[in-house]
């Protein structure tokens, strides 16, 4: 009886141990992973997402109506039904989830993304800025009310301009110890609808902040530094400074 | 039984063991590997910062010295390019923005004011003794910088420290700091650094570029409730349900534009999303409105949005304004209006108008840049008939239209003759000064299905 019960434990102890190793590799996987799909995605050529316009979301379309994912207009604009379409499409066919047209979505589909310009100015346009803005405010802003958001994107814009600062977009965004999204891989992260539309707003001239520099969140900052700033106003969670 | 079966456990147990082992030695390793290609990205970098200011600092001397202005532009642009360098490179390492918020913009400011002293020697012009005291002074600065990473240098060599540690240290020790050598020479580089004279000149990175006042407010002062009224008014009255200021910080007059910032909330209840506008403090000017709401498929024209969007201007007091470019996305179509007067026109009175496309309602407006440039304008006669500016062209340039215009130049602006035409199929602006011939600038206009933008 004694030695049944020890036997047990034995078992149990060895269950126990077995499925904490077994959690710990499980754990440390899905982070990985999340880190490449989102370096996939910034090296990509061309990508077509809520917004996009023109003849290749035309194509898609055209495409996603031929296999009845999308019951409606083929009309070039990349709107919620083609977003809904596209997700079922990628939910169907064991790629990520994410509603996005990259180069493995369109793989799928059996057609090629062409260059959006002509010839003449190949490969000059914002596209880049504007996805990789959108996601910079994805990841630092996206419980924020939509101003917060274009706050955020004015504020990265406003630093390119400033002299104290790195003169590229991708080189505020990047700069070490700047941004915790960055440095944690939430930067990474397909960017929602409104996030996209917030990096456009802000390229596009609307600043909330008025020139503002920094911005913290009282209840997460963790550096002393950031409250020796001036204080000019606050928008959703953050505070805005110069 | 039980004595067959004691060994399981243990051996299972121990086999889990080597497993976690062999998995965690080869994470250790690729951690190791890791670390060590970040602290090699990081050293280069290091070394790289150190030879660009050593660059700036002999080429400075040499342009002080040297007597000829081609040579001085060689050397100038030489500086301009080492001294971007080195901030890029300086923005890339794991130093706290604390730390090198004046280095930046010391090195920024010498390759701006290089390019400046550039433009002004292909001018014709020689260095004033001013110009000639502001060299002195970079270069003061770029040695003593440089005196002081060459110490880090050495201290580098002789003990073992990495630069990668820099990054833990620095986010969880901010406030105490000075914590080692490195840290150290930074904070008194950037001490330093602090007590540059400001550089007088006209460029994007200049201090009077950043501190320049809006020049289309009026001095009256406007309170929270007039601002209210103000904001409700702009918006359509009927339509607001609620206004709601944003809260101000103690600092909020120093911005460019002091404004008071508020949400709306919409009447029509189906709509749950506030617009947002702000309005400026002295004089009470609508200086932007946003309002995100979803955009339905398009029902309207550009040219009816344009339409829409001049009648709104005029409605709100803006006249001669002349639409531009256009940007469609999100189902909106943004267009840009700059102002017009006595058949010039006047690029950086800008005013966007966002519509949406499938009501033609006016989601967004932005008079940021009108405000800050807007005054009145002696505007001189040019001095050059059209015919003689377009001699200064490339014949080959296929001219499409041509008129005169008024763009920013630094903080000034010029008169020019504007011409758009295209170039072995690429479309292009030029602009000659109307005064001295001179080309002012060269715009590449880059067209898609949504728009046009220029580069």
């Amino acid at each position: 009886m004694d030695k049944l019960k020890k036997h047990k434990k034995f078992i149990i102890m060895t269950m126990v141990l077995a499925s904490v190793f077994s959690s710990i590799l499980l754990f440390y996987e899905p982070i990985y992973y999340l880190g490449k799909a989102g370096f996939d995605k910034s090296i990509a050529p061309r990508l077509l997402y809520w917004g996009s316009q023109g003849e290749d979301v035309k194509n898609v379309q055209w495409q996603l109506v031929k296999w009845k994912y999308l019951i409606g207009d083929v009309d070039g604009i990349f709107g919620p039904d083609t977003y809904r379409a596209v997700r079922r499409f990628q939910q169907k066919n064991g790629l990520k989830v994410d509603g996005v047209v990259g180069p493995d979505t369109a793989a799928a589909l059996g057609i090629s993304l062409s260059e959006a310009t002509p010839a003449s100015a190949q490969g000059v346009n914002r596209q880049g800025d504007e996805y990789l803005l959108a996601r910079a405010i994805h990841g630092e802003a996206r419980g924020e009310p939509y101003i917060g958001k274009v706050a955020v994107g004015a504020v990265i814009l406003n630093r390119v301009r400033n002299p104290n600062f790195p003169n590229t977009i991708a080189g505020v965004i990047y700069q070490p110890l700047a941004f915790t999204a960055v440095a944690d891989g939430q930067i990474n992260l397909t960017p929602g609808k409104d996030s996209i539309k917030a990096a456009r707003d802000a390229l596009n001239g609307w600043d909330p902040t008025y020139g503002s520099l920094y911005y913290w969140n009282p209840a997460t900052a963790t550096s002393k530094w950031i409250w020796s700033r001036k204080v000019t106003l606050k928008i959703g969670k953050h505070w805005f400074g110069l | 039984m039980d004595r067959k079966r004691w060994w399981i456990a243990p051996s299972i147990l121990g086999l889990a063991l080597i497993l976690s082992l062999a998995w965690a030695y080869s994470e250790y390793q690729t951690r190791q590997e890791l670390g060590v290609a970040l602290e090699n990205h990081y050293q280069r970098l290091f070394f790289d910062v150190k030879k660009h200011v050593e660059n700036v600092q002999v080429n400075l001397s040499k342009a002080m010295l040297s007597n000829s202005r081609e040579q001085n532009v060689l050397l100038l642009s030489q500086i301009m390019n080492e001294a971007y360098f080195a901030q890029d490179k300086l923005a890339q390492m794991p130093i706290t923005h604390a730390n090198t918020a004046n280095t930046e913009k010391f090195l920024n400011q010498a390759a701006d004011y290089s390019y400046n002293l550039i433009q002004t020697h292909l001018d014709g012009q020689p260095l004033t003794n001013e110009q000639r005291a502001s060299l002195a002074n970079l270069k003061q600065n770029s040695a003593k910088f440089n005196e002081e990473l060459a110490n880090l240098q050495s201290e580098l060599a002789n003990q073992d420290f990495t630069i990668r540690s820099l990054v833990k240290e620095q986010t969880e020790e901010v406030e105490e700091g000075n914590k080692n050598i490195f840290q150290a020479t930074l904070t008194s580089i950037e001490d330093n650094m602090a007590k540059t004279p400001e550089l007088i000149y006209d460029g994007p990175f200049a201090d009077q570029m950043i501190d320049r006042e809006p020049l289309g407010l009026d001095d009256k002062d406007v309170s929270v409730e007039e601002a209210k009224k103000i904001a409700r008014e702009f918006f359509g009255n009927d339509r607001v349900e609620k206004v709601t200021s944003f809260e101000d910080g103690e600092n909020v007059t120093e911005v460019v534009i002091p404004s008071y910032t508020f949400s709306l909330k919409q009447n029509d209840t189906s709509r749950e999303l506030s617009a947002y506008i702000g309005v400026s403090r002295k004089g009470g000017h609508v200086i932007w409105m946003n309002n995100p709401r979803p955009i339905n498929e398009q029902e309207i024209s550009i040219e009816e949005a344009q339409n829409r969007a001049l009648s709104y201007l005029s409605e709100k007091g803006f006249d001669n304004m002349e639409p531009n470019y256009y940007q469609k996305y999100d189902g909106g179509v943004l267009i840009n209006f700059v102002n017009k007067v006595e058949n010039v026109t006047i690029y950086p009175d800008l005013i966007k108008v966002k519509v949406a496309l499938d009501n033609g309602e006016i989601v967004g407006f932005d008079a940021a840049q009108y405000y800050l440039n807007n005054h009145e304008r002696d505007i001189q006669q040019p001095q050059l008939s059209v015919d003689e500016a377009r001699e200064k062209i490339r014949t080959d340039f296929e001219i499409n239209s041509t008129r005169l215009a008024m763009i920013p130049k630094g903080k000034d602006e010029v008169l020019c003759y504007e011409f758009k035409g295209d170039y072995r199929g690429e479309d292009f602006i030029v602009y000659i000064n109307a005064l001295n011939g001179k080309e002012e600038d060269v715009l590449q206009l880059i067209h898609n299905e949504n728009g046009t933008l220029t580069f």
